[in-house]
């Protein structure tokens, strides 16, 4: 009971302390994207026949004939309410785009990340338990070299030889093989949505979308996970408690199992959240190469047509997962950890 | 006949997937014969609204608006080189069965066709075209601008003169007035419907009309995910359609796929019949692997140039501006930046214009040695630096083309700085007048000479890229526009065109051509002055 | 010295990757600084009818869109990508270390402030705001160099407050403190020096971390301008043409980014094995 306290106050406690951060980061998006040059409502009036009267109404339906911090002051109103005004070059409201597209993101950062974890893990053990050998230089090269890659490179690499060359990848234009249909959005996330309705071909064929971007993805963030994870690991297998296991003569996989590795997880789970932030923001590159319909090419998009509310949106979702992403680790933390202060 | 959707759909995804991920080549008899029924379009961009006079609404709704409403009126089409395209010299009766005009040219009288029905099958009355009509001059929408082009601002001018019949006057006989009717932007609405989701606030109901249809056309959208995909359905009661035939696809998909090469490999692998707007640089490959029909037609109505601003230095300067123009290597762009497809607007031999067409192509060639005495002349004689500026949507044209501008320019001492702007910064300066020289690309809906030299040649807009500031050119302009007698518009559009070349406002480069990436048992593709597809005349063989 | 230097030796001959990595470094400079006088073409010369060719003896890498050679493309893009990734960690440096140093130092609200600003930095998105900041200040090399140098000063920022407020109580600083150097000076002449060597590690990675922004910034339309050369350019130039099969527009200048990053990340856990051995991972 007493935990269950300890850590709801914590979250609490995290949470509020999160709150100037994401204020700091709504303001500055806000200002931002006032700087920025080009006129969004001469822009948007893209018709030969418009006049400047045309792009008056335009310039007013956006708001935009107020003084910024009028604006300001009605952007906190809308976002404190739930609303992040509407995405003009799509013609929905940023929320409606932005939980449309936000599933697409996820499920391509989490699979990513899933293929990421179960090459790490395995490598830096191994290469943790041979320090120095053979097997640790390769690991240790190789996870230089995944990180060394652009992954627009990578992915456009990647394109060449699975779907140019050798034909085994599906085209990449994005997460539905183009003439399946469309799951009812359940939740957004085909490979779950395909196989509630038990669509086995499509949730094949969902996946083999994923394969090269997530494989791109994966490759890039392959090095800090593995990195990570054959220190921890090092660090736990010389500690006193490994030592003893030894000398009470468990068997050796045990040992590694059970104490090493164990304790080797902490500092992984750590990572593995700051990996899952920076994955969601830098998105934006493997979304392009993929076209794949994420929140980060519809931010990008947005951003090079000025429209204001989308690169808003986007940014602040960010913020927030960012915060929801390390409250969570932090509290795992806490939980798996009791020398971790609860504060 | 009724289609089962999900049935088909599994069908191609079988076809789809199964090279891939070896799954079950499901295509049963029925999947294949509604597969044949249905064209698959795949499109870079997104609709916006279904609506294309809402501010704000993408290009690819104009399209999509001709195929799902009627128009009073219609272009005729015409066979060209490549292919076939609009005729504006041949309008014929779409939701009016003919028209009358009087013999001052002022007066317009539609009859509509007997027995024509909505989508809700109500029957279209006078009442709907009236307030259509009315809502194109009244409601805030595009469309206003595009009506007084053809002399209507007044809902005073349109009036019903008998049970299907209406009347249109206008002012003074403007060779317009017809055409407007053919546009995107007037289509008829069933406004008993519309009225229906007017508020006081929106009496036009512009903003219901952004997401749902008061239509009669020849399809009906059956569902639409904005930035994703519109399916529409075959109105099986339209009998509006050239000779009253209804179009060959039952289905239409319109699917939005981001990457331009990925969309034509879709239709080369079969699994989609159309994309429009194919990059330059990947239909020679197409070409030769040959599994699809590339159709070719120069956009006559669009054109592209490199543009001089001026009313600033140094491009104010005649000399300066023509010496650039000279230093231009135009083969070479043409080439590099648009593959050879397009029609050429440099390199003609002319200094009397053999027709009164603009554009036109222009008497101008690289020449460095002229290029260089006229900036000598100028008083440019060591060169000078400047910027070269383009959109940043244009880039897979224009980026290699910069590149050769900066190259040809450094040989006559002018250093060219390429600037590439987001689009919305481009709008904005090019509307200030801020940039010396920049890519410009202009599309007209109707491309006559006065409209082009009204719009794009002499206006204070953005349009007129140059700034270019003639009174006589300006006056024969808002003259022609009255003008029935036809040589006395040609002598006009002549003077246009002998002043504009030499005035010298920008370097007219070429018509890129619109590039339809067809399935190979898909025919009847025409290109419309919209550049979008209309469905209602495609056909699979 | 020459204690250090046998330390240096030592440590490369047990760590060949690092001497290839110092090695291929000093490559790199030598491209970056002698490029013209190397480069077998004209960079910017076009040539429309030699346009898209496959490597050849007359072409070692190929030829562009624009039937331009892009080994020489390369090697005159080096300069330009090392100059942006170096002038960018220069900056966040400099700017960093010294605002961190003062947090670090000062503790207290200043700490506090600080601190904050870096915690709302750091909740960025940092790609997507460095992206912003290219589209607010324009396509421009300098406006690249800031971007990059901008989402990069939170960490230093961070590492500089860390590395300070350990050492801000010990000893040596008291000792200086009771000599009566003023708090500039003993930030200035005696903290940030020693915290000069843990630096380096940093900015060595960083580097490879500011190229890889730079070319992805560039790759999305929103860095460094056709015509330069410039890898990150070049390689969105030729995923035009990946579909159609020309990869050798994409892989080369591919390969150079990534060999450079390369080089700087296996400089900068050399470098971290040099300076203390203990800390190797």
């Amino acid at each position: 009971m007493k935990i269950v306290v300890n850590v709801a106050a914590r979250v609490g406690n995290r949470l509020l302390a999160s709150l100037p951060a994401l204020f700091g980061v709504l303001v500055f998006t806000f200002l931002l994207m006032r700087v920025l040059p080009g006129d969004p409502a001469v822009f948007f009036s893209s018709d030969p026949n418009a006049g400047p009267e045309e792009v008056e109404r335009l310039r007013k339906a956006m708001g935009l004939d107020q003084p910024m911090l009028v604006q300001l002051a009605y952007y906190l109103r809308d976002v404190a309410t739930g609303h992040l005004g509407s995405s003009m070059s799509t013609g929905q409201t940023v929320v409606v785009d932005l939980v449309e597209r936000l599933p697409a993101s996820l499920e391509l950062t989490f699979i990513a990340l899933v293929l990421a974890l179960s090459l790490a893990l395995p490598l830096g053990i191994l290469a943790a338990l041979r320090p120095g050998s053979a097997l640790d230089h390769a690991v240790r090269f190789i996870c230089s070299l995944g990180v060394c890659a652009p992954t627009f490179v990578c992915g456009l690499l990647l394109i060449y030889v699975f779907y140019v060359v050798l034909g085994w990848a599906p085209d990449p234009t994005g997460r539905i093989g183009v003439f399946d249909a469309p799951p009812p959005g359940i939740t957004g996330l085909l490979l779950i949505d395909y196989l509630l309705v038990g669509d086995l071909a499509s949730w094949r064929s969902a996946l083999s979308q994923l394969v090269l971007p997530a494989t791109t993805m994966a490759l890039f963030v392959l090095a800090p996970l593995a990195r990570m994870t054959r220190a921890s690991m090092l660090a736990a297998l010389g500690s006193d408690f490994i030592r003893t296991a030894r000398a009470l003569g468990l068997s050796h996989w045990k040992v590694i199992v059970a104490y090493g590795l164990r304790n080797a997880l902490l500092p992984v789970i750590t990572i593995t959240g700051v990996v899952f932030s920076t994955m969601l923001g830098a998105n934006v590159l493997v979304e392009k190469v993929f076209a794949w319909p994420g929140v980060g090419s519809y931010a990008l998009d947005a951003l090079l047509s000025s429209d204001f509310a989308p690169v808003q949106g986007f940014v602040l979702l960010m913020a927030t997962i960012f915060v929801m992403v390390n409250l969570l680790i932090d509290t795992l933390y806490g939980l798996a950890d009791p020398r971790v202060s609860i504060r | 006949m009724t289609i089962n959707r999900r049935d088909y759909l599994k069908g191609s995804a079988g076809l789809a997937g199964g090279a891939l991920v070896g799954g079950p080549l499901g295509s049963s008899i029925a999947a294949a014969q509604s597969r044949s029924e249905t064209l698959r379009h795949v499109m870079g961009a997104v609709l916006t609204s279904l609506d294309p006079t809402t501010g704000g609404a993408t290009r690819e709704s104009s399209p999509l608006s001709m195929n799902v409403y009627d128009r009073l009126v219609a272009f005729g089409t015409k066979q060209v080189a490549g292919g076939r395209m609009f005729d504006m010299g041949n309008i014929r009766g779409e939701l009016a069965q003919k028209v009358d005009r009087s013999a001052d040219g002022r007066t317009y009288t539609f009859h509509l066709r007997e027995g024509a029905t909505w989508h809700d099958g109500t029957p279209v009355e006078a009442e709907d075209i009236k307030w259509s009509l009315d809502r194109a001059v009244g409601a805030p929408s595009t469309a206003k601008a595009q009506m007084s082009n053809g002399s209507m601002t007044d809902p005073g001018q349109f009036k019903i003169v008998g049970d299907r019949q209406i009347e249109i006057r206008t002012e003074r006989p403007d060779r317009l007035t017809l055409a407007t009717f053919c546009v995107p932007f007037l289509p008829m609405f069933n406004s008993k419907l519309a009225k229906k989701h007017a508020t006081s606030d929106d009496p036009w109901a512009v903003n219901w009309l952004k997401d749902n249809t008061a239509a009669g056309g020849a399809y009906i959208v059956e569902s639409n995910r904005p930035g994703q995909q519109v399916v529409l359905r075959r109105n099986e009661n339209w009998k509006n359609g050239e000779n009253g035939k209804l179009p060959y696809f039952q289905r239409v998909i319109v699917q939005t796929i981001p990457d331009v090469s990925a969309r034509a490999s879709l239709v080369e692998r079969g699994d989609a019949d159309l994309t429009l707007d194919a990059a330059a640089s990947d239909i020679p490959g197409l070409e030769k692997r040959g599994r699809v029909s590339i159709i070719a037609v120069p956009q006559t109505n669009a054109w592209q140039s490199v543009a001089f601003n001026t009313l600033a230095a140094p491009f104010d300067d005649l000399k300066v501006r023509q010496a650039v123009t000279a230093a231009l290597p135009y083969e070479d762009m043409f080439n590099a930046a648009i593959f050879g497809r397009g029609k050429r607007l440099f390199g003609a031999d002319w200094s009397e214009p053999p027709s009164s067409a603009i554009p036109q192509p222009m008497p101008v060639r690289r020449d460095l040695d002229r290029a260089k005495r006229l900036l000598a002349e100028s008083g440019h004689a060591g060169g000078f630096r400047t910027t070269f500026s383009f959109p940043a949507s244009m880039s897979t044209t224009v980026e290699p083309m910069a590149a050769l501008i900066k190259e040809s320019l450094a040989t006559i001492g002018v250093d060219v700085t390429v600037q590439k702007l987001p689009d919305a910064q481009m709008t904005t300066m090019v509307s200030e007048r801020r940039l010396p020289m920049f890519f410009d690309f202009f599309t007209a809906w109707l491309p006559t000479s006065e409209y082009t030299t009204r719009i794009f040649l002499t206006a204070t807009t953005r349009w007129n890229a140059s700034g270019w500031n003639d009174a006589i050119a300006t006056k024969l302009g808002d003259d022609a526009r009255y003008e029935t007698d036809q040589a006395k518009y040609d002598a006009m559009m002549v003077e246009v065109i002998k002043r504009y070349v030499a005035a010298n406002p920008l370097a007219l480069l070429w018509h890129p051509n619109h590039d339809a990436v067809v399935a190979k048992n898909v025919e009847g593709y025409t290109y419309w002055f919209h550049r979008g597809a209309d469905y209602r005349y495609l056909k699979r063989i | 010295m020459s204690a250090t230097a046998r330390h240096v030796a030592w440590v490369l001959r047990g760590n060949p990757v690092t001497a290839i990595a110092t090695f291929g470094f000093s490559c790199l400079v030598f491209l970056a600084l002698f490029g013209p006088w190397i480069q077998p073409h004209d960079p910017i010369a076009s040539n429309v009818a030699n346009a898209l060719q496959p490597p050849s003896s007359a072409h070692w890498a190929g030829t562009d869109q624009l039937g331009r050679d892009i080994l020489s493309r390369l090697i005159a893009a080096t300069r330009i990508d090392l100059a942006i990734a170096a002038s960018a960690v220069a900056i966040s440096f400099a700017a960093g270390v010294v605002i961190g140093s003062l947090a670090g130092y000062a503790g207290g609200l200043v700490d506090r402030v600080i601190g904050s600003v870096v915690d709302v930095l750091m909740a960025f998105p940092l790609f997507v705001m460095a992206m912003a900041m290219v589209a607010v200040l324009g396509n421009r090399i300098e406006n690249i160099i800031i971007a990059t140098a901008f989402i990069n000063l939170p960490f230093y920022i961070r590492f500089a407050r860390a590395e300070v407020n350990v050492r801000r109580n010990a000893g040596w600083v008291e000792a200086a403190r009771a000599c009566g150097d003023s708090h500039l000076d003993i930030v200035l002449f005696s903290l940030i020096p020693n915290i000069l060597p843990a630096m380096a590690v940093q900015i060595s990675l960083n580097l490879g971390w500011a190229i890889l922004n730079a070319a992805g910034l560039s790759f999305l339309g929103l860095g460094v301008t056709a015509p330069t050369p410039e890898w990150g350019i070049m390689v969105a130039e030729g995923a035009r043409f990946i579909l159609s099969g020309q990869w050798w527009l994409v892989a080369f200048p591919g390969a150079a980014l990534m060999l450079t990053v390369l080089c700087f990340n296996l400089l900068g856990d050399g470098l971290r094995d040099i300076l203390d051995p203990r800390m190797r991972t």
